[in-house]
């Protein structure tokens, strides 16, 4: 069996990539409960950051100080140098319960954000249309979110935030309500749009094995009070096989990177 | 067998036959001095509306009772509806017209008559205004608690896309009150109808509550029933317009089957 040994990275200062999110002594705490610990990591352009650790560590809260929804405790979160403007910074947000909106067919659900962020019409429609044939919306343009499965919402919800080309992308367990097909094509997809758009992710499963496949590198978060256990750079070439033995030794790595028991 | 959901007429007609057969036969029991048979009723309703009952047809007094109601619940709109959406939208509307709002609200539009009685005397002044208090608070009540309530997840989504505090309230906000402001709409709607009887039961020498009364007082069973129906027929016919224009405008609406 090959064993894997990680280069873990821990002076970020090392990187030579430009630095999208610089995160410095972040702490969350909700009244008593503290969530994260003084936690401090760069994400770099253009790279796919995978955020693991075990339920209810702090993943999601993460995220949520990113966009601001959450207030910091204490600590900083930079976006491209700066304190984070929802006003400035393109950024999309695909949660993890169904976000889409419930009066909106699904065409209007898709070009949602493009609106708000007043594109000319008929660049509204092409990056709609181009969004629902890369999601495999096309038959169900004039649907309510209602009278869609769970899984087919989701996809809504990820067209809506790929359409807008967000410069950074945030996914909170975007793949929990699918099928493995879907998964692995919607997968492959979040990969391609970002090597095209030189996107930065950050992406939050618990799928380790989703992880090892997608990212650039992986956050190994502690159980709460959460700390960083551990950095895992990913550099195995893609297409990345699932049975390839460097692979499984990295999902096993981070598996027991991951266990707290 | 076919099963009786496959023929919900089929069942209207049932219950609907068993209510009315019910009816005559309590007529028969108490006497048509004391409850007038379905017939007696709808013979009462075909005379009001030839008759005039002083000096107006049961058509003018309807009219009259619709006038009220629908002075009222537009000003009710207009006033209840921006007050209720401004204070689910704004903590700092919330907070200064909350308390105020808190401590007339419990009490009921009836308990106005006195006072507008009082203030704006018999005539159309005060039945309009016990009208627009009960739709006004229900109004308010209906668009507060449709904003204050919408889905946090909703309100973020549009936030990271870059949405403004207008873009919010009138692209979230308001569309995702509409169901509730909708319910708002139809109880406000029988609301004011129920507080134009109470209103013309008072003082009044016009509208259908008028015949009500002076069927109590002429001792005339037949009459007060007939401007009963009446009312129901009506405020029936109100309720399946709102619904119609509600499916129309909120067409997204998950239907309880």
């Amino acid at each position: 069996m090959t064993t894997y040994n990680p280069k873990t990275v821990t002076d970020q200062s090392g990187s030579h990539d430009p630095v999208k999110v610089k995160v410095r002594h972040l702490t969350k705490a909700y009244d008593e409960l503290l969530v994260l610990n003084d936690i401090s990591f760069d994400i770099r352009k253009g790279e796919l950051l995978c955020i693991v650790g075990p339920t209810g560590c702090g993943k999601t809260t993460f995220l949520n100080c990113l966009t601001g929804f959450a207030p910091l405790t204490s600590g900083e979160i930079l976006i491209d140098n700066e304190p984070g403007n929802l006003f400035r910074h393109n950024i999309g947000f695909v949660f993890q319960e169904p976000s889409t909106i419930p009066w909106l067919k699904v065409w209007d659900n898709v070009a949602f954000g493009l609106k708000i962020k007043k594109l000319p019409p008929p660049e509204v429609i092409s990056r709609v249309e181009k969004m629902l044939d890369t999601v495999g919306l096309r038959r169900f343009v004039d649907y309510y979110p209602r009278e869609l499965s769970a899984s087919l919402e989701q996809r809504v919800a990820l067209a809506r935030e790929f359409a807008v080309k967000p410069d950074l992308l945030l996914m909170d367990e975007p793949y929990g309500q699918m099928d493995i097909k879907l998964r692995y094509y919607l997968e492959d997809e979040v990969r391609r749009i970002q090597m095209e758009e030189g996107t930065t992710v950050a992406f939050v499963t618990h799928n380790i094995e989703e992880a090892v496949y997608l990212a650039d590198r992986i956050l190994v978060l502690s159980q709460k009070p959460s700390t960083i256990n551990e950095e895992v750079a990913i550099d195995l070439p893609r297409p990345r096989r699932f049975d390839a033995p460097e692979f499984v030794a990295i999902r096993n790595h981070v598996t027991e990177a991951i266990k707290w028991w | 067998m076919n099963s009786p959901k496959s023929h919900p007429l089929l069942l209207g007609a049932l219950s609907l036959s068993v209510f009315f057969m019910s009816w005559i036969i309590l007529t028969k029991a108490v006497g048509t001095k004391i409850l007038p048979d379905p017939f007696q009723v709808i013979g009462e309703i075909i005379r009001l509306f030839k008759t005039p009952l002083s000096g107006r047809t049961l058509l003018e007094h309807v009219l009259f009772s619709l006038r009220r109601v629908l002075i009222a619940y537009g000003l009710a709109i207009v006033s209840g509806l921006p007050l209720g959406l401004m204070m689910g939208w704004s903590s700092l509307c919330r907070k200064i017209i909350g308390p105020i709002f808190e401590i007339f609200r419990p009490i009921p539009p009836i308990a106005w008559i006195p006072v507008a009685i009082l203030w704006l005397g018999v005539a159309e002044g005060s039945k309009i205004y016990i009208c627009y208090v009960g739709a006004f608070i229900i109004l308010a009540l209906n668009s507060f608690t449709g904003t204050r309530y919408v889905e946090p997840i909703l309100i973020n989504c549009a936030r990271v896309l870059g949405a403004n505090r207008k873009r919010l309230f009138l692209g979230v906000a308001v569309p995702a009150a509409l169901p509730s402001i909708f319910a708002g709409l139809q109880n406000g709607m029988s609301m004011a109808w129920m507080c134009v009887l109470a209103a013309e039961l008072v003082g009044g020498r016009e509208g259908i509550g008028f015949i009500i009364i002076q069927g109590m007082n002429l001792d005339r069973p037949d009459m007060i029933l007939a401007g009963m129906v009446v009312i129901g027929l009506l405020g029936a016919l109100m309720a399946i317009v709102l619904r119609i224009l509600e499916k129309v405008l909120c067409p997204w609406r998950r239907e309880l089957v």
